[in-house]
């Protein structure tokens, strides 16, 4: 112990003692005030490598390695500061140009981060402060945190009466004064003629004209992007400053309501009269969106523009319910904004006279359909709110495309600044307002914005484009487009990464000898019969299964899973990496991996014919499949061999094979019926989502023909022994950690989410669909078939998986035992186990199953609940963005698959509006709509449509034709690709066939 | 939101503007209360205690009670936390857990300490009023009683002192660069893993060195710990040090006042 012994430093010396006071509002609405101390210190280096004071002065850490200084001594020069300079910006600075500090490059190095924007920047904006934590760390970069806070020179008191804000500016000015002055003294003694400038980049118009009365050199961010070289390309990633949005502010009406104060919110849902959720758009009708509050069982409508004052979708809202009289239904009807926004002028907007409706909106808004009388679900009126703040933006960067129309001068050549509308991929969110120089080069790409603000004289958010993915419509473009849009980290994995590999590579061998401290704690099961069942083509082998028949008559049954813990440890940077990740994306071309290859198709793979290490869940069952023990190992296995589904079955169901192996897999194919049967007789859910698998020509991966997925008995065999290993993990991980186990749970639905399910069954068909307990809704499933149409009850089951909750991941501690339930698989308990190499959940369970079988110890990050909740978040995300860009592949490559071509295939009506109805295509997986207005021959009148809501039918009469379509039909339709007038994109049409 | 413990890799800084291992402001004062036997007051940044003492005295309820333990002498604490010490205005039980828990470490701390023998069949209470609490309330609660026995002249072997140490990572890459942090404030203690040591005796030469008091309530890696606790032991010395220097001028004020 002594060798850990250091002196210390007196306390006394070299600081001075400081106070601050400030109140701080609770979530509860309380009032707290906060005193703290503040030592204020003189050892805080300014860390230029131009400067030798400061080199021996700040004492490093307990390990005494100090920091090395960070800011270069020959910092780059521009046009206005030919000596070089260091950037301090503002909080500001930050907030609205986030992405310019970011670029690559030799601009923006060299900044300044003081503690006080740091500070700031974390309470405007947790996203952004990590970004720019991220940022300091990054080396070529070069940007330091000074702690201007805890400097005795730099410390500024809040002077009584003085806002934050202005003691944080004052601040600010104050830390650039020290920078410049100490600067100058270093580069004295140094004798060097040269001192870098130390600018301050603030928008703010005061803090600029204090700073030029303090002689400290400041600019605005634009003014100094503009003197940068690379200016043109950079002006744009600048928002437009709040200067500009200043002037204009004189002359624009005001066109939405202002937010209430924050704690006029809080008191609000405090007290009940305000309802705090997430605000979502319908993706059949942008002007229409829907907040979940727990107060209502119903999710309350926000309908039009005005009521939804600003609010995005995905924002956490505050919304106010309105008087009763102005209730409404649903809308019946699809609104597109392309379609009803066209022809809008980006430039000229503020001055129109309309105001925040356009006249177009209101008349889409306007139901003037002939409705049926009575009453029915669909036409009755729901609770109806509006937007009064928001809580939370949840403001992302935004694939889109430019708006042709929007676009003043197409000349490519032109570097005049204009305004123009991109119109971003997801329908829910509002076309964004972006000033470019290069809008003529940018028409006909996939381009990438942000949202900057949207102030109530705007009737469109303003953002800032960041940059282009390259020609609409190109793989490369539409690949990447759909992976930023679902925000999958893509990029290859860094260095840091890779170096946690085993140094061996793929030489990398399972320890000859048995005396090797990797075989510590784990069985030897080489000898048993093992073999992987997978789709075609798999090279991620996560899991291998074996069976045998035991003396006594029952069976031992082991599932083998990839022992990814043993190379992925915890907090190393391939750890924190995957953590981040949370699941490896399946597209169809192409995967984008959790971990580095060389561990998830080798070393963790678990191929045939290799030894490898294994993570086993072996079970002794009874002839009836019902469990008689359960056991937990680390192992080392060798797969004897890696069949796929078909190859599988085959080997099953032929006769001839009498080998073990083969009767081993009987024996599984036997038992998995049985507990397959058994979890059907509890109520589980047998589910349908439509899948297609597009098959590619290996070459050009070029799609030439799509196909629905065929489900084998081996398929089932597979799914079965892993959600037996899940359930066994998730029990034994609960009893070991009750508070930090990692689970799966899947809520019950509310029973209002199949209301209306169930009265379009009753009302066409006849058909009763009971949704008291999942065993009652899997029994009417069961039931809800017509016998002339195989299809119809995969097309109820697909409409009944839409009104499901969905399944998240979460730490045991924070739910009530009850909670746990896994609806859809009807377990009490459940967890991810079996797939490590591709989801993250699976590895951290790996993690805790270890420690529960005490093979090694807990990481300190798996036994705290809020790491543990922090990681249940992201990979909660991460795995429903993962599906999302997996089925935005699949609907890429259909549509490629189909350009060009014109089918005419079977289809169901899945919903009817009153201009229109959605058609799903069994034979391709695609759902489209089908409106009155296609339905037009050229040069024809929309026809008119007579919707009965109550009997959800719509009736077209055309000067041609008169067609009826009603729910669950089944149709014709002509499926044919058609490019955007306005966009030159590709589309898929629906139209109907008599 | 402010900045969290999170920040301390980026500098070496913590939340307040010290280094890993500087102990806040730490101020006594002795005798402060004229009526009580001993008394003391000690500020340990924000965190602030009274304390007195009285006695020994005769044991009440009568001698051969179960409570007598016959030839020594017995330490009962009473802690008074302030309502107004928190952050929250709350008002906590003698009943409560918490600081049942820590009357009981308090106690038999001292009770090792004195020299009880002395002092058959009487009790020595020790009473602490909190009045603001900002992290390392055990500890400061410890040093404000070694002031006030010291001031009631009760003997006793050597002075207890006591100190909170934390464990923070010091770069996120590996967990085992971590940095002791010494002396914690009531953010500091919220959000890392810490213990409070408490020793008695200053090492070679000044007595036999031995920790006393180690209470540890939140989990820590095992690597972490011998540097915590080396850590720790060293921030007692320098508590020692202090409080030294605190009996020692008021002894020679008082010697002064009594000589003019
Ligand atoms: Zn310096």
């Amino acid at each position: 112990m002594t060798s850990l012994k250091r002196s210390h430093a007196s306390t006394s010396t070299g600081t001075t003692l400081s106070s601050k006071t400030y109140l701080r509002t609770l979530k509860s609405g309380k009032v707290q005030k906060v005193v703290r101390e503040l030592y204020l210190r003189q050892d805080i280096p300014c860390s230029s490598r131009l400067c030798s004071a400061c080199l021996d002065l700040a004492p490093g850490g307990f390990h005494r390695r100090s920091e090395p200084a960070v800011l270069s001594a020959t910092p780059s020069a521009t046009k206005h500061y030919p000596e070089g300079h260091y950037l301090v910006p503002d909080t500001n600075a930050f907030l609205s140009a986030m992405d310019v500090f970011e670029i690559e490059g030799n601009a923006f190095q060299d900044v300044v981060v003081l503690q006080t924007v740091l500070e700031e920047v974390k309470n405007r904006s947790l996203p952004l402060y990590n970004r720019l934590i991220a940022l300091t760390k990054n080396e070529g970069k070069r940007f330091y945190v000074f702690f201007n806070d805890f400097r005795l020179e730099t410390y500024v008191q809040r002077d009584a009466g003085e806002t934050i804000n202005d003691r944080n500016d004052r601040a600010v000015r104050k830390a650039c004064a020290w920078y410049a002055q100490h600067l100058q003294q270093a580069a004295k003694s140094r004798k060097s003629a040269r001192c870098p400038a130390v600018v301050m980049i603030s928008d703010d118009k005061d803090c600029l004209r204090k700073a030029t009365g303090e002689s400290i050199i400041a600019s605005n961010l634009e003014t100094y992007v503009s003197g940068l070289p690379d200016a043109d390309r950079l002006i744009d990633m600048v928002a437009a400053s709040s200067e500009q949005r200043i002037t204009k502010e004189g002359r624009s009406q005001l066109l939405y309501p202002d937010y209430l104060t924050i704690s006029a919110m809080l008191t609000g849902v405090k007290n009940g009269t305000l309802h705090q959720g997430i605000f979502n758009v319908s993706p059949y009708n942008y002007l229409e969106g829907t907040v979940h509050v727990p107060a209502f069982d119903r999710s309350l409508i926000i309908q039009g523009r005005e009521n939804s004052n600003r609010a995005v979708s995905g924002d956490i809202v505050v919304i106010e319910l309105l008087p009763k009289d102005q209730w409404k239904a649903p809308s019946s009807k699809v609104i597109e904004e392309e379609d009803v926004g066209k022809n809008e002028s980006a430039e000229v907007d503020e001055e129109s006279p309309e105001g925040i409706v356009s006249e177009r909106e209101r008349r889409a808004l306007q139901d003037e359909v002939k409705k049926a009388h009575g009453q029915s679900t669909e036409g009755q009126k729901q609770p109806t709110a509006k937007v009064v703040g928001i809580v939370k933006r949840n403001w992302r960067q935004y694939v889109g495309h430019i708006d042709r129309d929007s676009v003043r001068s197409r000349n490519s050549d032109s570097r005049a600044q204009q305004t123009v509308f991109l119109i971003p991929m997801d329908k829910r969110i509002p076309k964004i307002r972006v000033r470019t120089r290069q809008a003529g080069e940018l028409v006909g790409k996939r381009v990438l914005v942000t949202i900057d603000s949207w102030d109530r004289e705007s009737r469109y958010p303003v953002g800032h484009f960041i940059r282009s993915l390259g020609e609409l419509e190109t793989k490369g473009a539409e690949t990447e487009a759909l992976l930023l849009e679902w925000d999958v980290q893509y990029r290859p994995f860094p260095k840091t990464v890779l170096d946690c590999l085993p140094a061996e590579g793929h030489d990398w061998k399972v320890p000859a000898s048995t005396e090797d401290p990797g075989w510590q704690g784990r069985r030897d099961l080489r000898d048993l019969l093992v073999c992987s069942i997978d789709p075609p083509g798999c090279v991620d082998i996560d899991d291998a299964l074996h069976a045998k028949k035991l003396p006594n008559g029952n069976f031992e049954i082991g599932v083998h899973i990839a022992d990814v813990s043993h190379f992925v440890k915890p907090n190393n940077a391939m750890d924190k990496e995957a953590s981040l990740r949370g699941t490896t994306v399946y597209l169809v071309d192409k995967r984008i991996d959790m971990l580095p290859m060389l561990l998830g198709t080798d070393l963790c793979s678990l191929k045939p014919y290799v030894e490898r290490f294994a993570f086993s869940v072996m079970w002794e069952v009874n002839t009836n499949a019902d469990i008689v023990n359960s056991t937990f190992t680390k192992s080392v296995i060798r797969s004897r061999e890696a069949f796929s589904y078909e190859a599988a079955q085959l080997r099953i169901d032929d006769r001839s094979q009498q080998d073990e192996l083969t009767q081993g897999m009987r024996h599984l194919m036997m038992l998995s019926k049985k507990l397959r049967a058994k979890r059907m007789a509890a109520g589980a859910l047998n589910l349908a989502s439509p899948e297609v698998r597009v098959q590619t020509e290996s070459e050009t991966s070029d799609p030439v023909d799509v196909q629905t997925k065929k489900l084998l008995d081996t398929n089932q065999l597979v799914e079965e022994f892993m959600l037996l290993a899940n359930i066994s993990v998730a029990g034994k991980n609960f009893e070991a950690f009750p508070q930090t186990a990692l689970l799966r749970r899947h809520a019950a639905p509310p029973k209002n989410n199949f209301e209306e399910l169930s009265n379009q069954l009753k009302v066409k068909k006849g058909l009763e669909l009971r949704t008291e307990s999942s065993k009652a809704l899997a029994d009417s499933l069961d039931t809800c078939v017509e016998s002339s149409e195989p299809f119809f009850n995969t097309l109820v089951r697909i409409l009944a998986t839409r009104c499901m909750m969905s399944a998240e991941y979460f730490c045991s501690g924070t739910q009530a035992e009850s909670e746990f339930r896994h609806y859809g698989l009807a377990s009490e308990i459940y967890t991810h186990f079996t797939s490590p190499i591709r989801r993250y959940a699976d590895l951290e369970a790996h993690r805790q199953l270890a420690a529960a079988i005490e093979y090694e110890s807990l990481d300190a990050s798996l036994q705290s609940k809020s790491k543990l909740e922090a990681v249940c978040k992201n990979i909660n995300v991460r795995h429903r963005n993962a599906q999302m860009a997996g089925r935005a592949s699949v609907e890429y490559y259909v549509g490629q698959a189909l350009k060009g071509r014109v089918i005419v295939e079977d289809g169901f009506v899945m919903r009817i509006f009153s201009n229109g109805f959605v058609v799903f295509v069994p034979r391709f997986g695609i759902e489209g709509l089908i409106r009155l207005r296609d339905m037009a021959e050229d040069g024809e009148k929309e026809p008119e449509g007579v919707f009965d809501a109550e009997n959800y039918s719509l009736e077209i009469k055309g000067e041609k034709r008169q067609a009826k379509v009603e729910l669950f039909q089944k149709i014709k339709v002509k499926i044919s690709d058609e490019a955007e007038k306005s966009t030159g994109k590709r589309k898929i049409k629906l139209q109907l066939v008599q | 939101m402010p900045l969290d413990t999170s920040t301390y890799a980026l500098a070496h800084l913590r939340l307040d503007g010290r280094r890993w291992n500087e102990l806040r402001r730490l101020h006594a004062q002795i005798s402060t209360q004229a009526a009580a036997d001993g008394s003391s007051y000690l500020e340990q940044g924000n965190t602030k205690v009274l304390c007195t003492v009285s006695g020994p005295q005769e044991q009440k309820g009568g001698r051969g009670g179960a409570r007598d333990q016959g030839n020594e002498a017995k330490v009962d604490v009473e802690m008074n936390i302030a309502a107004f010490s928190g952050m929250d205005r709350k008002r906590r039980a003698r009943s409560d857990k918490r600081v049942q828990e820590m009357q009981v470490t308090i106690a038999s701390a001292f009770q090792s300490t004195l020299f009880t023998h002395l002092f058959p069949h009487s009790t020595i209470t020790v009473t602490l009023h909190i009045l603001s609490q900002d992290g390392s309330l055990l500890a400061a609660c410890l040093n404000a009683a070694t002031l006030a026995l010291i001031d009631a002249g009760i003997p006793m072997s050597d002075y207890i002192s006591s100190v909170t140490v934390a464990s923070a990572p010091s770069s996120d890459q590996s967990l085992d660069e971590m940095d002791p942090l010494l002396d914690l404030n009531g953010l500091e203690e919220q959000e890392l893993p810490f213990m409070t040591v408490g020793t008695c005796g200053r090492g070679p030469g000044g007595g036999e060195e031995k920790v006393m008091v180690l209470v540890m309530e939140t989990k820590v890696q095992m690597a972490r710990l011998e540097a915590m606790l080396s850590v720790g032991i060293d921030g007692c010395k320098q508590v020692r040090g202090i409080l030294d220097g605190v009996v020692r001028s008021h002894g020679k004020r008082v010697l002064e006042s009594k000589v003019s």
